[in-house]
C-alpha cells in the first residue's frame, strides 16, 4: 500500500465507511483508524458550557484591570511575535526618506561654477538676479532643471577664493578679482532703441560707464540690433546685470572671474624695489666724483624712472579692470513669433508641465532606487525573523 | 434598558457577524459556527499535545480568544477556516510546551468510548492497549501528525497549512508513522 491508498484508506475510514473485508491489509488500517480516533481527548462538560458562554458573549475584556487588558490585547497579537514586516517598513521608510534629503541635497551641481545662458527666460531670469544676496552663479534648486537644458552655456568659476594662507594676498579683502560679464537680449523690434537707451541709463546708474556701442540698421532703417561694452564698478555687478535683464528676454548670460591677486601684488613689490633703486641711484650720483661716474648714474635712473612708470601703469590698469566689471551686452531683435516669453501662455504652460513631471519622475527614481533594495531587505529580515520564531516554536516538539 | 443587555445584545450581533470567506456551501459562516465545528477536535489535538486537561482548556480557551480577535484577518487564500484555527492553536500549544519546557507525551487520556466498529470490549481493551503502546514509540513530530490526522480529523492540504510543510510531504511522513503503528502493533501482538 502506497502513500496515497494509505491517505485514502485513512480518509474514508474517518469520513464513516464501513470496513472492508477483502484485503487485510486496508483492513488492518481502517481498525487502527478507528482505534486511533477512539483516543481522541473529549473535552469536559463544564468547560465546554464556560467557553461557550464566552464565545456568546464575544471574549468580554476584564474590566476595571488594565494590567489584564494589556495582557488580552498582547494575547489577541499574533502569538508574540514581534511585527516585523512593519518596523521593517518602517525603518526603510525612514532610510529612504533620509537618504532622499541627503541626495537631493548634496546633489547640487559645483557651486564653483555657473552657466548663466538661457534660451529666453526673461521673467523668472531677472526675478533670481535681482534677489537681493543670490549670486548668480550659485544654481538656485528651481532652475536646475531648466539649466540642464542649456546646451550652450559656458561655465567659469566665479565663486568666491578662499584666502590663502601662503599666497601673495591673504585674506579676501585684498584679493583682486577681474569680473566680466555677458547677456545676450532679444526685444521686439520697435522697441530696440528704447532698450538701447535703457542700457545706457542703467549704466549711468550704476556709476559705470559706456566703453563702447554700436546699433545695426536695416535696410528699412530700422534698428535690428547691437552691441555695447559697459564698464561697471564691481561692487554694482549683480543689481546691474539684473536691471539689464529685466530689458528684454535673456537669450544668454555668462560670468567669469579672474584672480590677478598675484600679478597686483608683484607689480606692488617691484615698484617698491624700484624705488629703492632710485633712492640708491640718486645717493650715488651725490656722491660720484667724475663725470663719467655721473653719466652713468644718469642713465641708469632714467632707466629706473622708465620702469617705475611702467609699473605705475601696469598697477593702475590692474585697478581699473578689477575696481570695474566689463559687462558685454548684445541687443537682438526678437522674431513675431517669439513675442511671448516662455513662461506665459499655452507653451509655456507645456514647458513647465513638461518640467514638472520631469521633477517627478527624476524624484521617483531616487526615492525607488533606495526603496526597493531597503524593501528587498525588510522582507528578508521579516521571512528570516519569521522562519526563527517558528523554529523556536518547533523546538518544543524536539 | 440594562446596560448589560444592551452591551451583551452587540456582542452576540458581532460573533454572528459572518467572517470574511465563504464556507464551501458558498454561505459565509459565522465564528459561532466555527467554533461549534471545531471545539471538540481542536481540544483533542491541543490534550494530546500538552496531556493535561487543566492546560489542553486553558490553550483551547485561548485559542479561540486569538482566533476571535483575529478573526477579520482570516483569508480564504491562505487555506480553510480548519487549518487557520488549528494553526492557531498548535502556535498557543507550542507556546506553552516551550514555557513549562517539557515534552508532552501522547498518553491519552481515557477519550470518547462510544468509538464505532469495536465489538468485542475485551477486544477493544486489547486493542487499546496495543495502540497506546505503539503511539509511545513515537517521536514528538509524529504524535503530532497522528493527532492532526486521526483526532483533528484534519486533510493532508489542512495539516500542511498548519505545520508549513508540503502535502506531499505529509502523506509521505504519515505513510511512514503509520507503517512504524503497524509494525508496533504486531509486535505487541
Amino acid at each position: 500500500m502506497d502513500e496515497r491508498e494509505t491517505t485514502a484508506v485513512i480518509d474514508r475510514t474517518l469520513a464513516g465507511d464501513p470496513l472492508t473485508t477483502g484485503y487485510p491489509a486496508e483492513r488492518e488500517l481502517q481498525e487502527l483508524t478507528l482505534a486511533l480516533s477512539a483516543e481522541r481527548p473529549a473535552p469536559d462538560m463544564v468547560f465546554v458550557a464556560e467557553l461557550d458562554e464566552r464565545v456568546r458573549e464575544g471574549f468580554p475584556r476584564v474590566r476595571g484591570n488594565p494590567f489584564a487588558r494589556v495582557q488580552g490585547a498582547l494575547a489577541a497579537r499574533s502569538f508574540g511575535r514581534p511585527p516585523m514586516a512593519l518596523m521593517g517598513g518602517v525603518a526603510s521608510l525612514l532610510l529612504a526618506l533620509l537618504l532622499v534629503v541627503s541626495l537631493t541635497s548634496g546633489s547640487d551641481d559645483d557651486p564653483a561654477s555657473t552657466s548663466i545662458v538661457g534660451a529666453g527666460d526673461n521673467a523668472s531670469g531677472a526675478r533670481e538676479m535681482a534677489r537681493p544676496g543670490v549670486d548668480v552663479g550659485e544654481p538656485t534648486p528651481s532652475r536646475r532643471f531648466s539649466r540642464a537644458r542649456m546646451d550652450d552655456s559656458i561655465s567659469s568659476p566665479l565663486a568666491p577664493v578662499p584666502p590663502r594662507r601662503d599666497g601673495f594676498a591673504p585674506g579676501t579683502r585684498d584679493r583682486r578679482i577681474q569680473r566680466s560679464a555677458s547677456l545676450t537680449l532679444a526685444a521686439p523690434a520697435d522697441e530696440l532703441d528704447s532698450v538701447a537707451a535703457d542700457i545706457t541709463r542703467i549704466t549711468e546708474r550704476h556709476r559705470g560707464f559706456v566703453l563702447s556701442s554700436s546699433l545695426t540698421t536695416g535696410d528699412e532703417g530700422a534698428t535690428t540690433g547691437g552691441d555695447f561694452e559697459l564698464k561697471i564698478p564691481a561692487a554694482r555687478l549683480q543689481p546691474a546685470l539684473a536691471d539689464l535683464a529685466k530689458l528684454g528676454q535673456v537669450r544668454a548670460r555668462t560670468q567669469s572671474g579672474e584672480d590677478v591677486t598675484a600679478h597686483f601684488v608683484t607689480a606692488g613689490d617691484r615698484l617698491e624695489a624700484a624705488r629703492a633703486e632710485r633712492g640708491n641711484l640718486l645717493t650715488r650720483l651725490e656722491q660720484a666724483t667724475t663725470d663719467l661716474e655721473a653719466e652713468s648714474l644718469r642713465l641708469q635712473l632714467d632707466a629706473n624712472a622708465g620702469e617705475i612708470n611702467r609699473l605705475h601703469g601696469r598697477i593702475r590698469n590692474l585697478r581699473i579692470s578689477t575696481d570695474y566689471a566689463t559687462v558685454g551686452v548684445v541687443l537682438e531683435a526678437r522674431n513675431g513669433d517669439e513675442s511671448a516669453a516662455p513662461g506665459d501662455g499655452l507653451g509655456g504652460a507645456l514647458d513647465d508641465a513638461l518640467d514638472s513631471l520631469g521633477d517627478s519622475l527624476e524624484l521617483a527614481i531616487r526615492i525607488l532606487g533606495v526603496l526597493i533594495p531597503l524593501g528587498a531587505l525588510a522582507a528578508a529580515l521579516a521571512f528570516a525573523a519569521r522562519a526563527l520564531l517558528r523554529r523556536r516554536r518547533e523546538s518544543a516538539l524536539s | 434598558m440594562d446596560p448589560r443587555l444592551d452591551r451583551s445584545k452587540g456582542v452576540n450581533e458581532a460573533i454572528a457577524e459572518p467572517m470574511p470567506a465563504l464556507t464551501q456551501a458558498g454561505k459565509a459562516e459565522t465564528f459561532e459556527a466555527l467554533y461549534r465545528r471545531t471545539l471538540p477536535r481542536v481540544y483533542a489535538y491541543v490534550a494530546a499535545l500538552l496531556h493535561d486537561r487543566a492546560t489542553a482548556e486553558d490553550v483551547t480557551a485561548l485559542t479561540y480568544e486569538r482566533a476571535y480577535r483575529k478573526r477579520r484577518g482570516f483569508s480564504a487564500l491562505r487555506g480553510t477556516r480548519e487549518a487557520w484555527i488549528f494553526g492557531i492553536a498548535r502556535n498557543a500549544a507550542l507556546d506553552e510546551l516551550r514555557r513549562r519546557k517539557r515534552q508532552a507525551k501522547l498518553e491519552v487520556e481515557p477519550g470518547d468510548l462510544a468509538a464505532p466498529a469495536i465489538d468485542d470490549l475485551a477486544d477493544l481493551t486489547v486493542k487499546r492497549e496495543t495502540v497506546r503502546a505503539a503511539l509511545a514509540t513515537l517521536d514528538a513530530r509524529e504524535r503530532e501528525l497522528v493527532a492532526l490526522k486521526f483526532m483533528a480529523g484534519l486533510s493532508n492540504s489542512e495539516i500542511a497549512r498548519v505545520i508549513g510543510v508540503s502535502e506531499s510531504n505529509v502523506g509521505t511522513r504519515l505513510h511512514r508513522t503509520v507503517n512504524k503503528l503497524r509494525e508496533a502493533c504486531d509486535g505487541r501482538a
